[in-house]
């Protein structure tokens, strides 16, 4: 009996030193790690649910590729940070032509690449041909250039059709090494290729380690031209989920959010060590209305009193847009003025109808138009009645309250709307039905939302031209004046200029509405204030974001580091040790018990 | 088998079956009149976001500031319409392939029990999960979905009862007599194994209410209503575990797993009572 | 004759495999149509479709798609993934090592808890000890697993933050050895295992538990006891390896089951297996990698079921007679 003890003692002697053991050397380990590279641990952690899931932008699709692209090349003509006008990128400076329809660029030749090769007018030709011609995300923004010259290494001459502004202010396409990218056939950079790393570059960071779900991480880029960036890393971790995401900013893993949800938005805020950022996009929500002409959409299914200008009028004067942002996204979004998002800050102007809330003058304009009550409180008038369905997302809950809102707020004014809740897809079908060969859309309305390139804003105002029905158009919107501005605004270089044409097409739009823009959707980021010392609000000042989030470099160029901040990764083993510990505990508790146990009771197998 | 009695004894006599009972009846109740008890709309959103509980919200907000009582309660609905529409789906599919098969035997049973091999041995969430994708997901398509998906069971259940069932003498007396298929299969062979379907039927209402949870908390749900699946969803996804908002992820979880525990305990008595070898073993 | 009996068991696999083909192949073809998806984008020109159908071969024959089809699944060439543009079987090949880490410990730890549970009930029928265990096996039994792992999350991440809840390894550390990485995994691989064990367990201890109550009244157990054995002895020595039987098929049947929990658990805990591929790929409506994951984890289950045939083949003397 008192052998068997003394062998149970020693057993769990033993387990225990050994658990020890098991605890003790990581923590020394850990220790090690982080103070190893790169001095003190330099790092910008960002955390994400997602990563992207290529990082071949001929094929790419997601927001999170762009993030880590933006900081990996840089484009033909850069924004600036301030105010997103044109700034140097690969161009270090150009020159329109006088009628406007040819533009030089010229490089600055002493330009490299992360891998030491210089950057020449041929990577700039080849990836506006390829990339411009070829990526999925990329392809319309080349689609007015006719040609590309190249007469020496810096200097690229852009040819147009017609004048077209974008080609100095919003060439959304980035600059790609042509020795590395050049190399490989057209077929599998739209097909299976995935770039080799490093990811030669000509930012502040390049992508050296990419490990798929897991981690990206970027390297000062040796050859950049500017200020060496403030961080010997950034890493982008991929938690999964954004629950994770958000409980990695609480224990600190990480040290910034690009994108966190509107519900825990509040509650981040209020943390300690963390601050929050609502910045502005490029992007809005809106009520669309389906204006499909006859002679263009035959076959369209829709209430007809939909075509009616005062009806529509009325219906804007009736939403309160102000309550929807305070109940819909609670207070996060802001309210919008018109089909141009005020983040373009030098195109933008407070339009003159902004049909602020007024229910009494809705009433009062449709009973003039002879639309009369009837007894279910909805308005008629020759056999037509107002009352629309309204399709929503079932994936956006946030519209899907809107459009109860608003299914309230109009009930006032006698317009009944039918909420109905159906799947983006369901929605996508319907918007783009056709029937013999001419679309067919079969809706009255719908809320959903477009999202703008992040400084020209040419691509929202394209959507409502007569040329997109058929394509992105889903208003069916059409007005001669309108699509002659639009055409004329493309080729204006000079900003204020372009402005007051613009401004004319918001008015239009405005008059006509066949979008209800009801808000301008927000950026919402999340810091940790232990680890970034201040943060400028950048691209554009003041109401842009935290770090130009895909838009360009010099966001994460700006950001500090607070001094002596540990960028050690937390966690350490706290649980697993006491795990380890409970199970030595509980099988030398067997042991002992079971020795005693035999001891007692079997005499027989003792004596055996 | 003393028909009626023994079933009342069955149900009300032990605390299992008081407890199943208890729990259905009161789910039955909510999922129909769920909507005029609830409190709140429950799809209206507010500002007082994961509120925990208090007097105005006995079990605090959602991310959207919704009640989380009023979607719990309207939330039943569909996990009681779609457990036992899948099982009703499942009992009649596999009632009628069993019964075939084993009745007729030869080659129909030969391919209809390949056929049922299958479904038994492929993983059935993955199927489930395959099929929703495929087919854009809505009420009909979970219950279409999981109904046919988790029949085999039954399938084969019935076919053994059927093959015994087959060479007892009131049969072959019945066929002697000159009797037709139908009229045997109405008259002795389906009588005498509806128990047993009934009793398997009732196992796989648990089965067919966890699956559409699960279904749901993948994104696989109706995306228009509102489910104790699809409220775990939008709770994880929201980040209401990081937020520590257990009274929105526990009440969810915990009425599934009531209610598949009483279901489940319902099924177990059913069938101990008609195999009483089984009611030795517990 | 058991050569015979084995050769049936096999060759019933393999057309249950073949079954998971064809619906496989019809299923995607049919309603899956991989450039639908790619026609909504605004960008998409109808020659990138174009390209898009020749790429998948859609522009073929039914049959010769077919044909196509199960030689490529053949020589394990699954296609391409829609969104990362990886071969699918060599995304799987990454992922699989965690799945069968998680699966494996998880239906490890089941069947040793649950059996020694099972064992404890047993022997204790009737008592306290019975009804406490029946009632927790039951109650884990009936729920949801990812709802327990959500509330493991709660509080072992949350509420009392001492392990980490998401990923196998924790990002952007180097590790000074291997050992310690290896640490590292353990410490992540605790709350989904546990999630994994707490889903099994309630089978387990079941069907343990009835076993063992079908082999204490059995005679010989009773003729052991006259012999003057004691009553540990004859429980551990005799009972616990007969009752144990039925445990081991059923540990290779539930993983039909197990293939379910893969997915919902490595969903909530971000586990970088084929569960969290099927789940991105739900998402993502990227059909190879479903396709592929499906087929993985069929095969899986097949494999698993073939094997609880040849182990209970070889374990219980009864069905070597037949």
């Amino acid at each position: 009996m008192s052998k068997g003890i003394k062998v149970a003692v020693t057993v769990v002697v033993a387990l225990a030193s050994f658990a020890l053991a098991l605890v003790a050397l990581p923590a020394a380990a850990q220790d090690s790690t982080s103070a190893a590279p790169g001095g003190a641990g330099n790092v910008l952690r960002i955390g994400w649910a997602q990563d992207p899931n290529t990082l071949n932008p001929f094929v790419g699709q997601d927001e999170e590729a762009y993030t880590v692209w933006a900081l990996n090349w840089d484009l033909p003509i850069n924004f600036s940070p301030k105010t997103l006008g044109p700034a140097p990128g690969i161009a270090e400076s150009w020159e329109v032509s006088e009628d406007r329809k040819t533009v030089t660029l010229t490089l600055d030749p002493g330009m490299k690449w992360s891998d030491g090769k210089p950057i020449t007018s041929r990577d700039v030709k080849w990836s506006l041909e390829q990339l411009g011609g070829h990526g999925i995300l990329f392809a319309g923004y080349t689609s007015g250039i006719t040609r590309i010259e190249t007469p020496d290494p810096e200097t690229v001459v852009i040819h147009t059709k017609r004048p077209d502004a974008r080609i100095v202010g919003g060439l959304f396409v980035y600059v790609l090494p042509e020795h590395v990218w050049g190399k490989v056939p057209l077929s599998r950079l739209k097909g299976q290729y995935q770039p080799k790393l490093p990811l030669v570059g000509s930012g502040p960071y390049v992508v050296t380690e990419y490990e798929r779900r897991k981690i990206i991480t970027m390297e000062r880029n040796p050859n950049w031209r500017g200020e060496p960036g403030p961080y010997d890393q950034v890493q982008f971790i991929r938690y999964g989920n954004q629950d994770a995401v958000e409980r990695a900013l609480d224990l600190g893993e990480i040290d910034l959010v690009r994108e966190v949800e509107s519900s825990s938005f509040a509650r981040l805020g209020e943390q300690e060590d963390v601050s929050t950022r609502r910045s502005a996009t490029p992007a809005y929500t809106q009520l669309a209305f389906n204006l499909c002409p006859e002679r263009l959409c035959p076959d369209a299914e829709f209430n007809p009193a939909v075509q009616d200008r005062t009806v529509r009028q009325a219906i804007a004067y009736a939403v309160d847009r102000e309550k929807l942002n305070e109940i819909a996204t609670r207070g996060t979004s802001f309210v919008a003025n018109g089909i141009l998002p005020s983040y373009y800050k030098a195109f933008y102007e407070t339009p003159e109808q902004t049909y602020p809330f007024d229910p009494d003058l809705a009433n009062q304009m449709l009973d003039e138009a002879g639309w009369t009550l009837n007894d279910d409180g909805v308005r008629e008038k020759d056999g037509e009645t107002l009352s629309f369905d309204l399709y929503v997302r079932s994936e956006s809950p946030s519209t899907v309250q809107m459009a109860k809102l608003i299914a309230e707020m109009t009930r006032e004014i006698g317009v009944e709307f039918n909420v109905q809740v159906v799947s983006t897809d369901k929605l996508y079908d319907l918007t783009v039905r056709y029937q013999d060969g001419k679309p067919a859309p079969a809706f009255d309305t719908f809320i959903w939302g477009w999202g703008g390139d992040p400084y020209d804003p040419s691509f929202l105002l394209s959507i409502l031209t007569t040329g997109e029905i058929g394509g992105s158009s889903d208003a069916f919107y059409s007005n001669a004046e309108y699509d002659r501005l639009y055409r004329e605004q493309t080729g204006i270089f000079d900003t204020e200029e372009r402005k007051a044409v613009i401004q004319r097409m918001v008015e239009i739009t405005q008059r006509d509405l066949p979008y209800l823009v009801l808000t301008e959707d927000p950026q919402l980021q999340a810091y940790r204030t232990d680890e970034i010392e201040t943060i400028e609000p950048i691209c554009p000042e003041e109401t842009g974001d935290l770090f130009c989030d895909q838009v360009s470099y010099d966001g994460v160029l700006a950001l500090r580091p607070v001094a002596g901040a540990s960028s050690e990764t937390g966690g350490g083993n706290a649980g697993l040790a006491g795990l380890i510990g409970l199970v030595v505990g509980f099988i030398g508790g067997v042991i002992v018990t079971r020795m005693r146990s035999q001891g007692r009771d079997e005499p027989l197998e003792l004596s055996e | 088998m003393s028909g009626e009695r023994g079933v009342r004894e069955l149900l009300l006599g032990t605390w299992r079956g008081r407890f199943g009972i208890a729990v259905l009846a009161l789910t039955v109740f909510v999922a129909a009149f769920g909507g005029l008890l609830a409190p709140y709309d429950p799809y209206a959103s507010s500002t007082d976001v994961l509120e925990p509980p208090s007097w105005s919200h006995i079990l605090g907000t959602t991310e959207n500031g919704s009640d989380v009582f009023s979607q719990l309660l309207v939330g039943t609905r569909v996990s009681v319409v779609v457990g036992f529409a899948a099982a009703l789906i499942s009992a009649v599919v596999g009632s009628i392939v069993g019964l075939a098969g084993g009745y007729f035997g030869g080659w129909t049973d030969r391919i209809l029990d390949a056929f049922e091999n299958w479904f038994l041995v492929i993983p059935t969430l993955p199927l489930m999960i395959v099929l929703a994708r495929v087919l854009s997901p809505s009420l009909t398509v979970l219950i279409a979905v999981i109904g046919l998906t988790s029949w085999a069971g039954t399938g084969r259940i019935v076919r053994a009862q059927v093959l015994t069932l087959r060479e007892r003498p009131f049969v072959e007396r019945a066929r002697a007599l000159g009797a037709g298929d139908t009229y045997i299969i109405r008259t002795h062979i389906l009588p005498n194994t509806l128990p047993l379907i009934f009793a398997n039927t009732v196992l796989i209402v648990a089965v067919a209410i966890l699956s559409e949870a699960a279904l749901a908390f993948l994104g696989l749900g109706d995306p228009t209503r509102i489910s104790w699946g699809t409220m775990l969803e939008n709770a994880f996804s929201s980040g209401a575990p990081s937020a520590g908002a257990w009274w929105y992820v526990v009440p969810p979880g915990l009425c599934i797993t009531i209610l598949v525990l009483a279901v489940s305990l319902l099924g177990f008595l059913f069938e101990e009572y008609i195999n009483p070898r089984l009611r030795e073993a517990t | 004759m058991s050569g015979r009996w084995l050769a049936g068991k096999v060759g019933a696999a393999v057309l249950t495999l073949v079954f998971v083909l064809v619906f496989n192949f019809f299923l995607f073809r049919a309603v899956g149509d991989p450039t639908s998806q790619l026609a909504r984008l605004p960008g998409a020109t109808d020659e990138q479709i174009e390209q898009l159908r020749e790429d998948y071969g859609l522009d073929k024959p039914l049959l010769g798609q077919f044909a196509d089809y199960v030689g490529d699944t053949v020589t394990l060439d699954l296609g391409i993934s829609q969104t990362t543009r990886e071969p699918v079987w060599d995304e799987i090949v990454a992922a699989l090592p965690w799945t069968l880490l998680l699966v494996g410990t998880g239906t490890l730890l089941a069947t040793l808890i649950g059996a020694w549970m099972g064992v404890k009930a047993a022997t204790h029928r009737g008592t306290r000890t019975d009804d406490g265990l029946l009632g927790f096996s039951l109650f884990t039994y009936a729920s949801p697993e990812y709802w327990i792992g959500i509330i493991l999350i709660l509080v072992f991440a949350v509420a009392w933050p001492i392990f980490p809840a998401g990923q196998q390894v924790t990002p952007g550390v180097e590790f000074a050895s291997w050992f310690d990485e290896a640490l590292d995994v353990v410490d992540h691989l605790i709350l989904p295992m546990t999630a994994m064990t707490l889903m099994l367990l309630g089978q387990y201890f079941l069907i343990m538990r009835s076993s063992m109550v079908d082999v204490l009244t059995e005679d010989f157990i009773t003729v052991k006891r006259a012999t003057g054995l004691s009553r540990e002895r004859v429980i551990n020595r005799h009972a616990v390896p007969n009752a144990l039987l039925p445990l081991v098929t059923l540990s290779a049947i539930q993983f039909g089951a197990v293939a379910g929990g893969a997915i919902t658990i490595e969903t909530v805990f971000s586990w970088p297996g084929l569960g969290e591929l099927s789940f991105n790929a739900i998402n993502d409506k990227d059909f190879p990698m479903l396709q592929g994951t499906f087929l993985v984890f069929s095969f899986g289950v097949i494999f698993a079921n073939l094997l609880a045939d040849v182990l209970y083949f070889y374990l219980d003397p009864r069905v070597q007679s037949r």
